[in-house]
């Protein structure tokens, strides 16, 4: 196949971008984009050709939740990046809890009482009235705090999955809940002004490390209220 | 309308600093991308795909994947907003070959009309969100020009809302081999005009 540096290479590249390559002929363009630089660039050309069209559209505001989903989504892959390691990891773990306690206990007995008090909590609690966790909205920090009050472990090769759900529209995933100790999640300033409105919170039975499309998909097995308090 | 050079210059070294922070794995930066550039790709996708909902499924892909590769942005691909254009455009064609739509002629052939008026479904006052200079405006508008009128519809219809060879040949009632040479013998003169420009 003569592609390189020809005629023919230029307007496939056009037709690539226009998007009109399709089936076999497409996937042996990608193909060969792969090994060639100057297709690439050509590629990139085309694109930077026609990019006018699309940014003279006038823009559309695509609705809110759009917004908190993929921030429940890209929180979640940042945590996972972060997440449990080897065995040095938990050495380190241990140092660094050490000294988190510590400094929890400085801050606890030091820090003003006003600056430590949530603006809402809610309790989440099983059927027999047994809580489970405790739930702390903090919007001068913009995070909410998951406390583990007695150790609920999800059902084996599952998470529990936090969602506010917002005076109108879909759930917005707020995070994965812990089985023991505190764990703060990081919210938006939009995400605090609705979850000020939010009808209340839900936890879902969700394959491990959360719902793969953003919305719940296993069963609700929690709700609370959220209270000012 | 457009942005001037100095502010286009401006925003796309803001928004390389947003994607090198959001390479580092920096959610703020994420957000402060998504309320940049979320509205105009949100058109794009609109325009392609015709639905709300597929729309926002696109945009939804196309930005985790931003998340997941910003590392991969060079300059060697384009303005950083063309860049982001060019993955919700492949992705929107993704998803239009993969659930055909049913088609409705009707909308497609607005392309047709904001060509003759050129600007008609433009922001009235897009400076503070246009990523365009003029001068890349009329550089494409004034060689577009040039086409006859097939292959300018042509190519407008396949980039702007995504249609394939056939379905142009049905709006520009022709057969589809036709419409091949048009798309072809359009880039050609394109190509020559906007390099000796």
């Amino acid at each position: 196949m003569k592609y390189e540096g020809s005629k023919l290479q230029d307007l496939l590249a056009g037709e690539y971008v226009l998007g009109l390559l399709t089936g076999a002929a497409r996937r042996r363009f990608e193909r060969l984009l792969m090994e060639s630089a100057s297709l690439r660039s050509e590629v990139a050309d085309w694109e930077g050709r026609f990019a006018a069209w699309s940014l003279r559209l006038a823009p559309v505001a695509p609705p809110e939740y759009l917004e908190w989903r993929l921030q429940g989504r890209i929180r979640r892959e940042a945590n996972a990046k972060h997440g449990p390691a080897g065995p040095g990891f938990w050495r380190a773990w241990a140092v660094a809890a050490t000294l988190l306690l510590a400094v929890m206990v400085v801050t606890e007995r030091y820090l003003p009482e006003a600056e430590q008090k949530p603006a809402e909590m809610a309790l989440v609690s099983d059927a027999k009235g047994q809580p489970l966790w405790l739930i702390s909205v903090h919007p001068e920090d913009r995070r909410i705090d998951m406390k583990a009050v007695t150790s609920n472990p999800p059902p084996a090769g599952k998470s529990y999955e936090l969602w506010m759900l917002p005076d109108s529209g879909n759930p917005v995933p707020m995070g994965l809940m812990n089985e023991t100790g505190t764990v703060s999640e990081s919210v938006s300033a939009e995400l605090l002004a609705h979850l000020a409105k939010a009808k209340g919170l839900a936890i879902s039975v969700e394959p491990q490390g959360g719902s793969p499309t953003g919305l719940p998909t296993g069963p609700v097995v929690y709700t609370a209220a959220l209270v000012a308090s | 309308m457009a942005a001037s050079p100095a502010e286009l210059q401006d925003r796309n070294r803001r928004l390389t600093d947003l994607l090198h922070a959001i390479a580092q794995g920096r959610q703020a930066a994420f957000q402060e991308l998504y309320q940049l550039v979320s509205p105009q790709l949100f058109a794009v996708l609109l325009r392609i795909l015709k639905r709300k909902d597929l729309a926002e499924e696109a945009l939804q892909d196309a930005l985790l994947s931003v998340w997941r590769n910003a590392a991969s942005y060079t300059a060697e691909k384009g303005a950083p907003m063309t860049w982001l254009v060019s993955i919700c455009r492949y992705r929107a064609l993704d998803m239009l070959r993969r659930t055909r739509r049913e088609v409705s002629l009707d909308p497609m052939l607005d392309a047709e009309a904001d060509e003759g008026e050129a600007l008609s479904g433009l922001a009235d006052d897009a400076a503070d969100t246009a990523f365009v200079s003029k001068a890349e405006e009329r550089a494409l508008e004034d060689c577009m020009r040039r086409l006859n009128d097939n292959q300018r519809k042509s190519i407008r219809l396949a980039y702007v809302d995504g249609c394939t060879h056939e379905e142009i040949a049905a709006s520009l009632e022709s057969p589809v081999g036709t419409v091949k040479s048009w798309v072809r013998r359009g880039l050609e003169s394109l190509k020559r005009c906007l390099e000796a420009a």
